[in-house]
């Protein structure tokens, strides 16, 4: 076996069990991420479609400031920026973060699955003597929420690879250990890889259980 | 049963209705025809307030419907809608297309809306097709669920917007005998449609629609043997 493999191999087994921890914070920090990105995407969404104008100004500000600013700028600002005012722990306010983040991404997402859904199915609905709300909750959203899970799939494992910059605020996830790592061992050049080995399998593995979860949806519906 | 009074209506600049003036009685089944940008379609979709009337008045039941302050999902309920291009809900088997509304607008009780959602599919051919996807069925078969679904609800008074437009010509027929039916049964209709045969058998009143006005208004024999006004006599002409 070439030697580069062989001290792959050993770095792998040397630090495995602190990298399957760090695995761990870091599935909770996209976790946390994608859900608080959810509800904040698809109340943005929601805001952004109704008639109110203030209501609409709300989204878009929300959605411009936040796509337009990188998200270790707003790690940071969480967590060491607005101290004086709430102390968060470095954990939550770089989930926080991550969901916030992700959330304007979302509501574009949602929007414009909402967006794209037929008008003739709101009508319908409407013509059955169906409210608004009934209309969304019962029609349109289900219908929506379908066509959002490609794109969705997509910014979670953007969430995911992204959810790595928390370690500017010294939260324990997948790529401050290896920093850490690469700086008590002297091996960089293996320790990188096998980070970036850990977060190739962990999208794979997400990505699978997408396509298993796509087609399923397929082969009920149509 | 239905009502309008002078209704007029614009989108922006353009005034698609100028003044129409219809009684529909009950049991009456009404044709509306006209040219494509007539006004028959916008009409339609007046009476159940998917557009809103500039001015005017809708009476339906005898209770006139202000389109602002009154509860328009309830009067929705009552009026049922056939579309063109049929708006099943694709996530819902047909049997919940039907049950939907029942269940959500009218509180009714799961099994006495399946029990109500299986005759209605009876009624319309499709016993077989209660648990089956919208995607799964013909274009006339997608119509026929339609017009189960609005009859779910009860409505006193049905309206159609060209309700075989869409289809394949094979598919025409099946439609139109379940809307035969209905008629036969005694349900108060507003059909918008092409199909003269059907309008020549079915409707009791047959009224031409012109560059938004009513031109004419008559029974079918009339209508079709000795119109009064020349643009009908060239509709009957471009059509049959």
């Amino acid at each position: 076996m070439p030697e580069i493999l062989v001290t792959l191999y050993e770095v792998l087994k040397r630090t495995y069990p602190g990298f399957l921890d760090a695995v761990v914070i870091t599935l909770q920090l996209t976790a946390v991420g994608v859900v608080l990105g959810c509800l904040l995407g698809l109340f943005f969404a929601l805001l952004k479609l109704s008639k109110s104008k203030p209501l609409q100004w709300i989204a878009n500000i929300y959605i411009t400031v936040i796509r337009g600013t990188p998200l270790i700028v707003q790690i940071t600002f969480l967590y060491f920026g607005i101290v004086e005012f709430v102390t968060l722990s470095n954990f939550w306010a770089g989930a926080i973060a991550l969901g916030v983040h992700n959330g304007a991404y979302i509501a574009e997402i949602f929007r414009g699955a909402i967006q794209g859904i037929d008008k003739g199915q709101s009508e319908a609905s409407s013509s059955l003597g169906m409210s608004k709300t009934q209309t969304m909750k019962r029609i349109v959203f289900p219908q929506a929420l379908k066509r959002s899970i490609p794109p969705l799939g997509n910014q979670f494992i953007i969430a995911l690879k992204d959810s790595s910059l928390v370690y500017v605020i010294g939260v324990a996830e997948l790529f401050s250990i290896a920093n850490r790592e690469a700086a008590q061992s002297f091996q960089p050049f293996e320790t990188y890889l096998v980070v970036g080995l850990y977060y190739l399998v962990l999208v794979m593995i997400f990505s699978f259980l997408l396509r298993l979860y796509e087609n399923k949806l397929d082969v009920d519906k149509d | 049963m239905l009502t309008a009074k002078n209704i007029h209506k614009s989108f922006g600049e353009l005034e698609v209705l100028k003044g129409i003036d219809l009684q529909v009685e009950p049991q009456e089944v009404v044709v509306l025809v006209g040219v494509s940008g007539s006004g028959k379609s916008t009409l339609l979709r007046c009476f159940n307030f998917l557009e809103m009337i500039n001015s005017g008045e809708i009476i339906i039941d005898g209770k006139q419907i202000n389109g602002k302050k009154d509860n328009l999902n309830k009067i929705r309920a009552e009026v049922g809608m056939v579309f063109q291009h049929f708006n099943l809900f694709p996530h819902k088997t047909v049997l919940e297309n039907i049950i939907e509304a029942p269940i959500q607008v009218k509180k009714k009780k799961k099994a006495d809306a399946i029990k109500h959602a299986k005759q209605l599919l009876e009624k319309v051919g499709l016993s077989d097709k209660a648990d089956v996807y919208p995607s799964k069925l013909s274009g006339g078969q997608k119509q026929r669920v339609a017009i189960a679904r609005s009859l779910a609800m009860e409505p006193k008074v049905m309206l159609f917007d060209e309700p075989t437009s869409a289809l394949d010509p094979e598919l025409v027929s099946e439609v139109l005998a379940v809307m035969k039916q209905l008629a036969e049964e005694g349900m108060t209709m507003v059909v918008v449609t092409h199909e003269m045969r059907f309008a020549k058998e079915v409707a009791d009143r047959i009224i031409m629609l012109d560059e938004g006005r009513i031109i004419e208004s008559a029974d079918p024999k009339t209508f079709f043997e000795n119109p009064s006004h020349d643009r009908t006599r060239q509709f009957i002409q471009l059509v049959e």
